[in-house]
């Protein structure tokens, strides 16, 4: 199993729900007892320790995170979007046997990565899902990982079909399945702000980043104000 | 057959019973023995062709039968789904879901008022909202290939581009202004499986309008902006002359799913 350096961050384990709230946990604030979904807004009950750490208010109306859906990631655990908020998020929808435009648009997120001061580089998460409900399953993201090289600042998440479009429609990204299996879709990068909220959205392939990278480094920034 | 018509009538009495009893009585395609969901007509199966695909991809694809609404929601009925669902209230509606045009006509939450009459149909409803409603019911939103397969039927043949004077009826809509109010939803001629107004009260949402990946204006591209979109090379227009599915491909591809555009409705399909 993949331990996300995501998921040490005690303020982040107050936010998480019952599936992903595993080993990883801070020690001090045991992870909140299973919840239905459509309670994901509510405060955890705290451990002592945690209760200076703000235990997490409700969403903003523009916030991703209100959103129930869950996700699985490549190491085969439960994903709320939620359990991403405290830091910015890079997210791109791509699925994984593509061989024109997501390569390259991996390639444009590590540009973005790597034009952020080195101090904020790893506020960051950047966060792939994937379109392919069937063929992307934990080991193909796992194995698209390996490939790409991308290590624990890439969360890499499938879906069922209505959790996908759900995804897709907030963001605005276009995508349809032709005949072999392969998907025509938008080259789109969304910058979210550690609420979940839109923050800046960059179309096409081997752009200019910077614009991006300036956004993320900002909020990266503003992350780090105590 | 005279008993199943009967019993039609009494699950959508009025104007709408005699809609169905009239797309019923002109169709050989309909489903005649069964009565169906109320003020719904059945689609046969059939096939689609897609106005934009991909060069390897067979030019019709297939359709599974369905039910789908005669008539476009009205705003009567989205008043009443908006009662028994609070969160999707003009005042409270997410901004995630809908944008601030979401039901601008309306005179207050629970009160369309002129500019919306009960008949009419609903406008200005954002995807996640049309959706919503569609769950609610029991139903869904069709998809395009459903959608446009049971537009593509004429008034009195299942086939209306080869119908004389149907497509000229089409284009006739796309030109005229939409008055306001628009008017009363099912009074357009039915077409042959007894839906009505698919092609001249409305636009109406489909379930993946997103789809549609034309950028910019339809007359200037007709193909992808190969750096926005992967799979560019491979996708190209079916036929040029349709305009009106231009129009719609169009239309499609310019709205995001929280956008609450004027013009804009929806009807709910359900499969057999």
């Amino acid at each position: 199993m993949k331990t996300y350096s995501l998921l040490l961050f005690p303020v982040l384990a107050t936010v998480m729900t019952a599936g992903n709230a595993g080993p990883a946990a801070a020690p001090c604030c045991p992870p909140p007892a299973a919840r239905p979904a459509c309670c994901a807004e509510a405060k955890p009950a705290a451990a002592p320790c945690c209760e200076e750490m703000k235990p997490a208010a409700a969403f903003s109306a523009r916030s991703l995170y209100q959103l129930d859906a869950r996700w699985t990631d490549d190491g085969g655990q439960a994903v709320s979007l939620a359990s991403l908020r405290g830091r910015p998020v890079v997210l791109a929808m791509f699925f994984a046997s593509c061989e024109y435009a997501c390569p390259v648009l991996v390639d444009d997120i590590k540009r973005l990565r790597a034009a952020l001061p080195e101090e904020l580089r790893g506020r960051a998460q950047m966060v792939l899902v994937s379109f392919d409900t069937a063929r992307d399953t934990p080991a193909a993201l796992r194995a698209f990982r390996e490939r790409m090289k991308l290590d624990d600042h890439w969360t890499l998440l499938r879906g069922d079909d209505g959790t996908v479009q759900e995804l897709a429609m907030l963001l605005g990204v276009k995508y349809q399945q032709d005949a072999r299996g392969q998907f025509s879709h938008s080259n789109l990068l969304t910058v979210l702000n550690p609420e979940g909220e839109i923050a800046h959205q960059h179309a096409g392939l081997m752009g200019d980043v910077s614009e991006a990278a300036k956004v993320v480094a900002g909020l990266s920034r503003a992350a780090l104000l105590p | 057959m005279r008993a199943t018509l009967l019993r039609l009538w009494r699950k959508a009495p009025g104007p709408l019973g005699l809609a169905v009893l009239f797309g019923l009585g002109s169709s050989g395609g309909a489903r005649a023995g069964e009565a169906g969901p109320a003020g719904m007509a059945y689609i046969p199966a059939g096939s689609y062709a897609p106005l934009l695909r991909s060069q390897d991809e067979p030019e019709r694809v297939p359709v599974a039968a369905c039910w789908i609404d005669v008539r476009p929601v009205t705003n009567a009925d989205f008043l009443a789904f908006v009662r028994t669902h609070p969160k999707w209230r003009r005042s409270q509606v997410s901004p995630l879901f809908a944008d601030s045009g979401y039901l601008a006509d309306w005179a207050d939450d629970l009160e369309p008022g002129p500019r919306a009459p009960a008949g009419s149909p609903v406008v200005r409803v954002s995807w996640f909202a049309a959706r919503a409603y569609a769950r609610a019911a029991g139903k869904r939103l069709p998809t395009t290939a459903e959608w446009e397969h049971a537009a593509g039927a004429g008034f009195t043949q299942a086939d209306g581009a080869s119908e004389a004077g149907f497509n000229s009826t089409v284009l006739e809509w796309l030109i005229r202004p939409s008055p306001i109010p628009l008017p009363v939803a099912g009074q357009g001629r039915a077409n042959f499986y007894g839906v009505h107004d698919l092609l001249s009260l409305v636009w109406e949402w489909v379930d993946d309008f997103n789809t549609a990946m034309v950028t910019g204006e339809s007359r200037g591209d007709t193909g992808l902006e190969r750096t926005f979109f992967c799979g560019a090379g491979s996708v190209g227009a079916r036929d040029t002359s349709d305009f009106p599915a231009f129009m719609r491909a169009g239309f499609r591809s310019s709205v995001r799913a929280n956008y609450a555009v004027p013009n804009l409705g929806f009807r709910c399909v359900q499969s057999p």
